[in-house]
């Protein structure tokens, strides 16, 4: 008999109202190893009435306190460090050193969380006119939640909840069905701090229950992270109907390779950078622009570095590639190499069909590599989301920046180069939210903002960093004056 | 025998050889060396919890587990002193291949520990 999940609402497992309940495959084994329940209107409802009545109380409690429990929730998440990191890979099918690096960036966001005593402060001016005084203060909004994604089941989650709470919100989160056993194991964790009931809630489903949220008049704000198309209608579904939202979209992320680049040093890092989480992340490198005489040297380095990598069960700590989350995404993943080769793009590494032993049936899709290919192409331009790289040409500088502009997408882009000059050039020219200078996952610490531009991301601040606290909380100015 | 071919792999292969050193001082009576081995075993799981950058996880080539291959069952002075010098060995292979500075600063020191106790 598979577990069915239970929604975590006002302190309590609870059963969900409906009768629709979606399988949970580890994406390796093919094993059903959970349900996830396709909650309700009135399930999310449910979660809405216990936050709301929670944030009455939360919203006084001494923000030191609040800051206390996030201590006591980093202790736990550390003491079970490891058995989340095998809950991300069973039901993700990212490798074992990939889950706990996943673990151990939401644990940064924890860490960002408890410094809030400090980084809520605001300021204020004496005298701003003849005895008067002006102070800003900042003051929580309400309910809050989040709508993630199955690419990073435990860190995406944890970017906004822990700040979110601190601040004095109170929380719904509705993970993907995909992937929501990391979510629960979190909450186990979280009912053991004790909280006040209803500070944070538990609602599993899918496109039902994230409408529910969204359409909620209870609820003040949104996060959300998957795709692009989604994201847009988050957006406006949130906007429309008055709420806080920031919406992360999709992603093409581009990386120049400048012929003054070490190629070797280069290539090994826009390998993990392209393959990590079999591609499956939305930093993760989707096109190499080899510019001038990199061109040549950059393809070959990456097919000797990328046909070489062991993919495999990632709970096998020697596995460097794991599987994508689902057959179907295999289908897809697969139908796009179709379309790049159709194109006319180079097939240079094919990771169609692989098979690893003892999981035959498992959603694997090897490294693979197209060369070749042109900014008209649907693999130049649209999304992938696997373990594919695009590889094109430029002749200078000017050809690579104007190429990666072209975009729809602005989630990332990367240089790999040993000139400053060009590196600042690329800062300064290239139309991204997050810039990496010979790093081919520019993703930002806990303490910086995290959000892209142009299609990859919807809304006004970003997850993360100082952005979160604007999203979470109100500003408020008093002027006083005493006669 | 299995590649030490990730960040994960070598650090949970250092963890298994001090957990190993652990049992095998118990054995031969030296409940010192053992309580080195169990501290080393423990700081090994903090560096492999809170090093591990998700951002630079990069393939690791070049070391293997069958180089090194541990006698336990050899418990003479020699056989210690043999079981050390493959233990530094070791560190001292990884240390240069892992590319997040903290944790290579542990295992460069774990091999000049293991090199000692190979020397005493």
């Amino acid at each position: 008999m598979v577990r069915k999940l239970k929604n975590y609402i006002g302190g309590e497992w609870v059963e969900s109202t409906t009768d629709t309940y979606t399988p949970v495959h580890n994406p390796a084994t093919c094993e059903v190893v959970a349900e996830a329940p396709e909650s309700t209107y009135e399930d999310m409802d449910r979660a809405v009435q216990a936050a709301q009545v929670a944030f009455e109380e939360w919203r006084r409690m001494p923000v030191l306190n609040r800051a206390q429990y996030m201590h006591h929730f980093k202790t736990l998440l550390e003491d079970r460090f490891e058995d989340i990191s095998r809950i991300v890979v069973e039901e993700n099918g990212k490798t074992i050193d990939e889950a706990r690096g996943e673990v151990r960036r939401g644990i940064e966001s924890v860490d960002y969380a408890i410094g809030m005593p400090f980084l809520m402060r605001n300021d204020g001016v004496e005298d701003i006119s003849s005895g008067i005084d002006e102070t800003t203060i900042r003051q929580p909004v309400g309910v809050f939640g989040a709508i993630t994604p199955f690419n990073f089941p435990f860190m995406v989650p944890i970017w906004f909840m822990p700040t979110a709470i601190v601040c004095g919100n109170t929380y719904i989160m509705k993970p993907s069905p995909q992937t929501p056993l990391s979510m629960e194991i979190t909450y186990e964790i979280l009912e053991e701090l004790d909280m006040p009931e209803g500070v944070v809630n538990l609602v599993h489903g899918g496109k039902d229950a994230a409408m529910a949220m969204m359409e909620h008049p209870g609820v003040a704000g949104v996060s959300f992270v998957g795709s692009s198309p989604v994201a847009k209608i988050i957006y406006e579904t949130c906007s429309r109907n008055g709420k806080r939202v920031q919406a992360q979209g999709g992603a093409k992320n581009y990386i120049a390779v400048m012929p003054d680049a070490d190629i070797a040093a280069s290539v090994k890092n826009i390998v993990g950078a392209a393959y990590g989480c079999a591609g499956q992340r939305c930093l993760a490198a989707a096109v190499v622009v080899g510019v001038g005489d990199a061109y040549d040297k950059v393809r070959e380095e990456l097919i000797n570095q990328a046909r070489n990598l062991q993919v495999g069960y990632g709970l096998d700590e020697t596995t460097q590639m794991g599987t994508v989350v689902s057959d179907a995404a295999k289908q897809r993943i697969e139908n796009m190499i179709e379309q790049g080769v159709k194109e006319g793009a180079s097939l240079d590494l094919d990771g169609r069909g692989i098979v690893v032993n003892g999981f035959e049936g498992g959603s694997f899709v090897g490294p693979t590599i197209l060369s070749d290919v042109k900014p008209d192409m649907v693999v130049a331009k649209e999304e992938i989301f696997g373990p594919v790289l695009s590889i094109m040409r430029a002749d200078d500088f000017e050809g690579a920046v104007d190429i990666i502009n072209q975009s729809k997408y602005g989630n990332a882009a990367s240089i790999f180069t040993s000139s400053g000059k060009d590196a600042r050039e690329f800062k300064y020219r290239v139309n991204a939210g997050n810039i990496g200078v010979n790093i081919g996952v520019a993703a930002p610490s806990a303490s910086f903002p995290f959000g892209g531009q142009k299609d990859s991301f919807f809304g006004d601040l970003h997850g993360q960093g100082p952005d979160s606290i604007e999203f979470f909380t109100e500003r408020k100015v008093v002027i006083e004056r005493w006669i | 025998m299995p590649s030490l071919n990730t960040f994960g792999a070598i650090m949970t292969f250092a963890i298994n050889l001090e957990n190993d050193l652990v049992d095998y001082y118990r054995a031969v009576g030296d409940t010192e060396r053992a309580a080195e081995a169990d501290k080393r075993r423990s700081n090994l799981e903090r560096v492999r919890r809170e090093n591990v950058v998700e951002i630079t996880l990069e393939a690791i080539d070049g070391l293997d587990e069958a180089d090194y291959a541990f006698n336990f069952d050899d418990t003479s002075e020699a056989g210690q002193s043999a079981v050390e010098t493959i233990a530094a060995r070791f560190y001292e292979d990884v240390a240069p291949k892992i590319n997040v500075r903290q944790a290579q600063r542990v295992l460069s020191r774990y091999a000049g520990q293991h090199s000692g106790l190979a020397n005493a």
